[in-house]
């Protein structure tokens, strides 16, 4: 197993070398100087030429390219020119926005997803599968921003004033504020990595006043989780219910449930202890899959929500030209990807013994 | 040099001793190696328990007569005269200067807070002015808190305690948050045009119009055939029916444009109107030119939204359909904004869209820009009766004369016809309705510390954008500006919700009779939000570091001062 996981650690690196290089020339090749994105239509040809020089951008590609590879391999993943702070300062800021939504969506999905797959199996043909599977067919067709717009507009405009009403946009209610981690901790010191987990952390709001104990931050923070969990999560809750009724008929259709139903068991614990713990394994893949497409793919809901994640930096960064970011971004999102596979393909080994023996 | 210094045989031998070194050598302000820079103390600097020593920028002065190589800028020398007096040494006179330094980009900084804090940059996200709201903090991508400055110079008090700045880029978010309450948003910047109803519909919101302060244009590149041809384009001129598109595309409160400039702006609206639209007369004119109506040509536009340009797609398609009206066929392109900027500034597109958003209330922010002779190449060749005229009037100093100046240049914009003035479309604010006092100003650089946010002790306002920095002579952004000028006082400013140029950390700034030497007295007692009191170095740093591209504080967010060399010339040593 050791073997098998250090195989597939040193597999990423070719494959995230191979993702530097793509982002970084599809990057160079997009039509439009970063100058004249950031500076809009007051930027003169001299000030653009003054400012391709100071920012290395008249430089041949390749020797672009090899100054960023050299500086990538200590670290550095460089500075926005749009806002001077360091690239992995921003990752710092707007990753664990994603990961915190991607999670708390993903809760949602498999929770509502797999319970509803397990139910409309179990009540095959019946008249609550039937409304189950075309509530999943509507949940995988809608689109994001149709949904998310349309509870946006019922929960925050519609129900205003109600006691289930819910905010539109942001993670907090402005004024609220939460305090980093090493501040609450008296850990101002801490320095290197171990600071960049904890300011890591310490931008999960949930996590943070959760450790903390600002139950008001908390309660509003989740209330503000609801509506883009809801949005993010609706199209993989409707995958993972018809993969859990498809996968858990298989099975209940295999001999060793006929022999339990045949020992007396009841149909329940046929279902509990020996169907749903069988039918998992293409749960479990999906679920991967579905967490990695999500750290990537929130760009609708962060739009549509005003959250300020992974996916609103990569486009911000793009129109603005914003190289840095943009490469260190997708080269995390990239990363966050390949663990969730390697993570995937391990939990096979638990979840089926067999793949464990073989 | 100043009038106003006195010279001691001592002075004259300092200044000897460095008129051999070259005045663009200067780094950072210092303080004067002679008297000749320190003026004697005045009455409110001897009453002061510091002592103070002025400093100039540079040591020698910019000889006006020989440019340092490059140097095209206004500026000859900054000197604080003494604590409170400032002096700007022009090589030439500028009728405009008031309106210019009345600019958020020229917010006065402390000089020991930009010394020790521009190099590392960490003055982008940590501010330090003398403005009605202190810097808070900085969420990035979510928010900006502001606090109300308790020391504020003011007669009057910031009245909302907390402003804080949120930003969503589509209108139709930032409306869905205003309509979600006070706890979301209490106002919100540039309602689309199709949701003025609902607003108004609203009895919980109200509308703010922001007055047209903006030009749309049809550009030529008149070296491009068939556009290089005058007689075509002033049938284009004459065929292009801009009130259809004002009507159909603009928000309350806009104009069709008869003038490139808005008639707000002294000189915008002096000379004749532009072409009446005619279409029997342009087609006719199109034949008379020998135009080739069997061809197809190109329109180019950027499909993004504009405070100038509310409706692009539409407003594109409105000006093919007409084209087509006089037998002229387009194809519509479509371009990338930073593309877009790129290939219309070096004149690649024959015929395209494009705007601008007035800055400050003075002819030359809009012509000087577009058909003066730095002007880039969109518009192609440039004019040179309109650049010789355009020259005259941004240093003449009668008023009466520089309107006649303006007249002319007028009139030679509408006979070349380098684009044609579709509209000024103005746009609006919204707000909570129990807001008071919100006023939108037609420059874009709205001030909050007056706005009362109902019972509420925050004041939550929504913009187009995140804001990009906070080191305000680097900025460019309107959203970052309007951020600026809650936190910076620039010496003069303009009046809330107008255009009108008003003393503001200044008491007066009064010119010499050449209009080349301007005396600023600056308010005594103000302090900046780490409790450093304001003095005339301060306004000297403040400069200093835009204009010299070597000072050790001309380091920015992206380090262009995009806004100084449009508004003064030029840099100092530039690269």
């Amino acid at each position: 197993m050791t073997r098998y996981i250090i195989r597939r650690v040193l597999l990423t690196i070719p494959v995230l070398f191979g993702v530097l290089v793509l982002v970084f020339f599809l990057n160079r090749v997009l039509p439009g100087s970063q100058c004249r994105a950031l500076l809009g239509e007051r930027a003169t040809d001299a000030q653009c030429a003054a400012y391709d020089h100071s920012h290395g951008l008249d430089q041949p590609i390749p020797v672009q390219f090899g100054t960023y590879v050299a500086n990538v391999a200590q670290g550095d993943f460089g500075v926005s020119v749009k806002t001077s702070q360091p690239v992995t300062t921003l990752l710092i800021e707007r990753l664990p926005v994603t990961v915190e939504l991607s999670i708390v969506a993903l809760l949602f999905a498999v929770i509502v997803g797999v319970t509803l797959g397990i139910i409309s199996a179990y009540k095959r043909n019946s008249a609550i599968d039937v409304i189950t599977m075309t509530g999943a067919n509507v949940g995988v067709s809608i689109p994001i921003f149709v949904l998310g717009l349309l509870l946006a507009f019922v929960f925050a405009i519609l129900l205003k004033g109600t006691p289930i009403a819910l905010p539109p946009s942001g993670r907090l209610t402005p004024g609220l504020t939460v305090i980093p981690l090493s501040d609450a901790w008296g850990l101002q010191g801490l320095t290197g990595p171990p600071r960049v987990v904890l300011d890591f952390l310490s931008n999960m709001y949930t996590f943070n006043s959760l450790v903390t104990g600002k139950w008001n931050i908390l309660a509003d923070a989740l209330r503000h989780l609801i509506l883009p969990a809801v949005t993010l999560g609706t199209i993989p809750v409707a995958i993972i219910a018809r993969i859990t009724r498809s996968s858990l008929l298989d099975v209940l259709g295999l001999d060793y449930i006929r022999t339990a139903r045949a020992k007396g068991l009841s149909e329940r614990s046929v279902v509990r202890f020996h169907g749903v713990p069988n039918a998992l394994l293409p749960v479990v893949t999906i679920v991967g899959i579905q967490l990695g497409s999500l750290l990537g793919g929130a760009i609708l809901t962060e739009t549509i929500y005003n959250l300020s994640g992974v996916g609103r930096a990569v486009t911000e960064a793009i129109m603005a030209r914003d190289y840095s970011v943009v490469e260190g971004f997708v080269l995390v999102i990239a990363v966050g990807y390949l663990l969730v596979n390697l993570l995937v393909d391990l939990s096979y080994a638990f979840l089926d013994p067999r793949i464990r023996l073989s | 040099m100043s009038r106003t210094h006195r010279w001691s045989p001592l002075a004259v031998i300092g200044v000897l001793g460095i008129v051999f070194s070259a005045c663009t050598n200067a780094a950072s302000p210092t303080p004067s190696s002679s008297t000749a820079s320190v003026a004697p103390p005045s009455a409110a600097a001897s009453a002061s328990a510091e002592a103070f020593t002025g400093k100039s920028y540079p040591d020698t002065a910019v000889d006006c007569k020989n440019r340092p190589k490059g140097y095209t800028g206004e500026f000859s020398q900054i000197k604080a005269v003494d604590r409170l007096t400032v002096e700007f040494d022009l090589c030439t006179a500028d009728v405009a200067f008031l309106a210019k330094l009345a600019f958020a980009t020229n917010g006065i900084q402390e000089s020991a807070y930009l010394d020790a804090h521009s190099k590392d940059k960490s003055i982008v996200r940590n501010p330090n002015g003398t403005g009605p709201y202190m810097f808070k903090e900085w969420v990035s991508g979510d928010h900006i808190t502001l606090t109300a400055n308790p020391n504020y110079w003011g007669d009057a008090k910031p009245i909302a305690q907390t402003l804080i700045f949120k930003w969503a880029d589509t209108a139709e978010k930032r409306l869905q948050d205003l309509q979600a309450g006070p706890a979301s948003a209490d106002g919100i910047d540039n309602v689309a045009p199709d949701d003025y109803d609902t607003v108004k519909a609203d009895s919980s919101l109200q509308l703010i119009n922001r007055d047209a302060f903006t030009i749309l244009y049809l550009g030529f590149n008149v070296d491009d055939p068939p556009w290089n041809n005058e007689k075509v384009r002033q049938a284009i001129a004459m065929g292009i029916d801009r009130a259809a598109i004002d009507t159909k595309f603009d928000p309350a409160g806009s104009e069709v444009a008869d003038y490139f400039t808005p008639c707000s702006v002294p000189g915008g609206c002096v000379g004749d109107k532009w072409y009446s639209y005619d279409k029997t007369a342009a087609i006719q004119g199109l034949k008379d030119a020998g135009f080739d109506f069997t061809k197809t040509y190109d329109l180019y536009f950027r499909p993004k939204v504009r405070g100038y340009f509310p409706n692009p797609p539409g407003t594109a398609q409105e000006i093919q359909a007409q084209f087509q009206g006089l037998g002229i066929k387009l194809t519509i392109h479509t371009e990338d904004n930073a593309k877009y900027l790129d290939n219309s500034a070096v004149g690649k597109y024959s015929l395209f869209l494009l705007g601008w958003g007035g800055d400050y209330p003075d002819m030359t922010d809009f012509v000087d820009y577009h058909f003066g002779q730095g002007a880039n190449k969109a518009f192609g060749t440039k004019f040179p009766d309109i650049t010789a005229l355009l020259a005259q009037g941004a240093s003449e100093l009668d008023a009466t004369k520089r309107l006649d100046i303006y007249k002319q240049a007028n009139n030679l914009i509408r006979q070349h016809v380098p684009m044609v003035p579709l509209t000024h479309a103005a746009s609006a604010a919204a707000y909570q309705a129990d807001v008071t006092g919100a006023l939108a100003s037609p420059l874009g650089n709205d001030v909050f510390w007056i706005d009362k946010p109902g019972d509420r002790q925050q004041l939550i306002f929504e913009q187009n954008a995140e804001t990009s920095g906070l080191y305000c002579s680097d900025e460019s952004d309107g959203d970052s500006l309007r951020n600026c000028e809650q936190i910076f006082d620039p010496l003069y400013t303009y009046k809330p919700g107008a255009t009108d140029v008003i003393p503001n950390l200044a008491t007066k700034c009064d010119a010499n009779t050449a209009g080349t030497v301007w005396t600023c007295t600056l308010r005594d007692g103000v302090k900046f939000h780490d409790g450093a009191s304001l003095n005339a170095n301060d306004v000297v740093a403040t400069f200093a570091a835009s204009w010299d591209t070597k000072n050790p504080n001309h380091v920015g967010n992206g380090g262009s001062f995009e806004y100084f060399p449009g508004l003064w010339g030029g840099f100092l040593n530039p690269s």
